[in-house]
């Protein structure tokens, strides 16, 4: 069936081509409108950026086509449209990180023709999911060490080595998916159709609880960082509940991050000070202190209205750190209602092809890892746009912009195994 | 000069709007198009091809059941599958029963126990010939017209 759905298409990916050159009209329309406003005139010298990102999306195509690679033609475009959107935003809201922001783009792009080449067969990633886990705890302790950890705006959670500096929990939710999907593999049976029953509850074997409750302890040690706690645990129970099938799960789960959250509001003033931020930002005695940044980004997405500003003509700096924790704000108002609901859209189309994959992948394993990565897109995006509306209380998260074409490459990859 | 550049430039602002919402709609109609072939491929009938219950333990299909085939078929436990083997010895996932190429194929999906095709243990993808007796746990089933 696979290779017969496919067909239609073509061995040659010419929806995959097509939708890229819609996202180089994206790319370079976006470019010259920010660039433009910003000098008053036009060079041709701003487009090396954009140009090179699109080169760099034709070459990995033509890579796909030159492999006869099977897999979906969609996710790409879609992560490359999304990428596009964010470098239009840097350039917008901090030109001085373009180059930072294009060279990720480049790394994750070296990444995802890795994934395609690399393991014939990802299976063999599930034999080593105890060095994936280990991996992960590393990377997440390594902020806290002396020498390569860094603290910027309260938050201890990068690691700088060398000139770069990067928060190694975007790499970590990719190593405890791979560790989540081969432990559930391999456990799923037991967690699921367990003999002992409370009521319509299912009890399993104390032993294969200590993983579910060890992930619980350690998502409250670091409970400090809200956004990431959630991220965390929220993959968890959706992996859990994808592989065993019982609500029941879901339902304690959610009843121990709710304790949690709970206990953190009443021990951390800083998760207090959020709360209460989200609740009454526009208080006298918040509006110019903490609310201060999410009433300048509630002005902005007033100020945008129904089509926007115009891209490069609103007034993002007005929001405070807007290049790391109001993208979406900044986007919102230069494109409007309008622009912001399409970005939305493709996030939404990304994660339903996610989803797809995963219903069709043949192992388990294999399904849990692609649910598992488009689920954390879903996640991820629904936190930082939410706290970016005051829907919930705001995160310290940024929007999955960068990491999107590490997931399309994953996924994508499952698809064709 | 300065009213023409700024003309231009709301130009430029409004094609991107225009556009990402051009690329939305490809998306879309890319996403709708790539659905309505797999559907189309997933539900064809092919032929009129059956598996026949040859042996089975208690609980299970009855001897002589004829299970119709659709292009892509999932065997196992589990009770996702397209063919459920109600067989404590057959894996949640075991197998997969295609139509490819103009011919039937039998592929063994990770299973514990094994598939086997007229005593064979099947290694990854086999050819199934009409007649054939595909063995999944203790259940045995025979693919016939």
């Amino acid at each position: 069936m696979r290779a017969e759905a496919t067909a239609p298409l073509g061995r040659a990916r010419f929806t995959e081509l097509s939708l890229l050159v819609w996202v180089a009209a994206l790319a370079i329309t976006g470019f010259v409108a920010v660039v433009a406003t910003e000098r008053s005139s036009f060079s041709p010298a701003a487009l090396v950026v954009p140009l090179v990102f699109l080169v760099l999306m034709l070459a990995l195509h033509v890579f796909l086509v030159s492999i006869r690679f099977r897999g979906d033609q969609l996710l790409l475009p879609i992560a490359a449209g999304l990428t596009a959107i964010g470098l239009v935003l840097v350039q917008r809201l901090a030109s001085d990180l373009l180059f930072q922001q294009l060279s990720w783009s480049i790394i994750a792009a070296g990444a995802f023709a890795a994934t395609i080449v690399v393991p014939r067969d990802l299976t063999a990633l599930a034999r080593f999911k105890w060095t994936w886990a280990l991996l992960g705890v590393l990377l997440l302790i390594a902020p806290l060490l002396p020498v390569i950890g860094r603290e910027i705006n309260g938050a201890r959670i990068w690691i700088k080595i060398g000139p770069g500096s990067f928060e190694p929990w975007e790499a970590v939710k990719i190593l405890l998916v791979i560790f989540f999907a081969a432990y559930l593999e391999e456990y799923r049976e037991v967690l699921s159709h367990s003999q002992r029953r409370i009521g319509p509850f299912p009890v399993p074997p104390v032993p294969y609880l200590v993983p579910i409750v060890a992930m619980w302890g350690m998502v409250m040690v670091f409970e400090k960082d809200m956004g990431a706690t959630v991220l965390f645990f929220g993959l968890f129970l959706a992996m859990l509940f994808l592989a065993t099938g019982e609500a029941f799960y879901a339902v304690i789960g959610l009843g121990l991050l709710i304790l949690g959250g709970f206990v953190a509001y009443q021990l951390f003033g800083h998760v207090q000070a959020r709360v209460d931020t989200w609740i009454r930002p526009f208080d006298e005695d918040l509006r110019f202190d903490t609310g201060f940044q999410l009433v300048q980004g509630l002005y902005a997405l007033a100020n945008g209205g129904l089509f926007g500003a115009g891209l490069g003509n609103g007034m993002p700096d007005r929001i405070p750190v807007v290049w790391s924790d109001f993208v979406f704000d900044a986007f919102a108002e230069e494109a409007g209602l309008a622009g912001a609901l399409a970005l939305l859209a493709l996030y939404l189309v990304f994660v339903y092809r996610g989803m797809l994959i995963a219903l069709r992948a043949p192992t388990m394993f294999l399904q849990l890892l692609a649910a598992g990565l488009s689920f954390i897109v879903a996640l991820q995006t629904l936190v930082i746009v939410g706290g970016n509306l005051r829907l919930i209380p705001l995160t310290g998260i940024t929007l999955p912009w960068r990491t999107a074409g590490h997931h399309s490459s994953r996924t994508g990859c499952s698809w064709d195994s | 000069m300065e009213i023409t550049f700024a003309v231009l430039l709301w130009g430029v602002r409004i094609a991107f709007l225009v556009l990402l919402y051009l690329f939305l709609i490809r998306v879309f109609s890319s996403l709708q198009r790539s659905l309505a072939t797999e559907n189309a491929v997933a539900a064809r009938p092919i032929g009129i091809a059956h598996l026949v219950v040859q042996r089975t333990v208690r609980g299970a299909h009855r001897v002589g059941d004829r299970l119709p085939l659709r292009a892509v078929n999932a065997l196992g436990r589990d009770a996702g599958n397209d063919i459920v083997i109600n067989d404590e010895a057959a894996s949640a996932r075991h197998a997969l029963v295609e139509f490819a190429e103009g011919e039937w194929w039998v592929e063994d999906t990770g299973s514990t126990n094994g598939t086997v095709v007229n005593g064979e243990v099947v290694r990854s993808r086999e050819r199934l010939h009409f007649g054939d007796e595909l063995a999944i746990g203790r259940v045995a089933l025979r693919l016939e017209q």
